[in-house]
């Protein structure tokens, strides 16, 4: 860890968290995220400060605490498909604390948020694997759907229209 | 093809074991013992891995995405949210 990626002690007992594109970000550690296995390649970013822009909601930067180069643009999987249904694995949901036997309430329970990409100008999402964070105790994972747990099939890639429609890619 | 049970392990190259610690009805589970340079996930993960790097580039292409553009027209698209998160 580089000085540069230090989190900084701020007065009041808040930290200060360096990011390359949100600057610094002074951030209550009771709102830092965990995430036990970080999430694919990127498994040591462990803690996350979600940051949301009041200009810009609804979406949500997720960004780690120990690197400022590494942020993730995302938004909540409603805005992009109300019908979205959460499915957890035995692992994801052993990661988050949450007992296998209830079916948590996205919104209530739990916040998926897909990460946004770009590809060839355009915007887009995979809504199968979406970051889950519960909101009992701020752990995180990224949910990965497999046609073994869906059960049926679910297009997971959606891109953005020049409209503003979010459409399922083939 | 191997076939192992429960407490028999495979080894590939000489440094890295795969046990099986657990059969249930529908499940095995594995244990890895390999070097830490050695990167060990499921492999539906893989693919996820290569979005989420492409991911961590997107505000890199910001000036080619327009964000704010993309919000507007999100945010006239959207009929409702996963839910409320309080800014960092």
């Amino acid at each position: 860890m580089t000085a540069e990626c230090e989190l900084l002690a701020a007065p009041g007992g808040n930290a200060v968290v360096r990011s390359r594109w949100l600057g610094e970000i002074e951030s209550d550690p009771r709102s830092e995220l965990i995430f036990p296995a970080g999430i694919p390649g990127f498994e040591n970013e462990r803690r996350i400060i979600p940051v949301e822009i009041p200009s810009q909601r609804p979406l949500v930067y997720l960004q780690s605490v120990a690197r400022p180069d590494i942020c993730f643009a995302a938004l909540p999987v409603f805005v992009i498909d109300p019908g979205f249904r959460l499915h957890l694995s035995e692992e994801e949901c052993a990661l988050l604390e949450w007992p296998e036997s209830r079916d948590p309430v996205v919104g209530t329970d739990m916040l998926c948020l897909a990460l946004l990409m770009s590809s060839g100008g355009a915007v887009r999402v995979n809504l199968n694997a979406p970051v889950v964070i519960n909101l009992l105790n701020a752990r995180g994972v990224q949910s990965i759907a497999t046609d073994r747990a869906t059960g049926y099939f679910r297009p997971g890639h959606f891109r953005l229209d020049p409209s503003g429609q979010w459409e399922p890619e083939c | 093809m191997l076939r192992r049970r429960v407490g028999e392990a495979i080894a590939i190259s000489g440094d890295i074991e795969i046990e099986v610690m657990e059969i249930s009805r529908t499940r095995v589970k594995l244990g890895v013992r390999a070097p830490q340079t050695i990167s060990v996930s499921r492999r539906e993960t893989v693919p996820i891995a290569a979005e989420n790097r492409s991911a961590s580039e997107l505000l890199d292409k910001r000036e080619l995405l327009d964000l704010e553009e993309m919000l507007r027209k999100v945010r006239r698209m959207a009929s409702g949210t996963g839910g409320k998160i309080e800014a960092g």
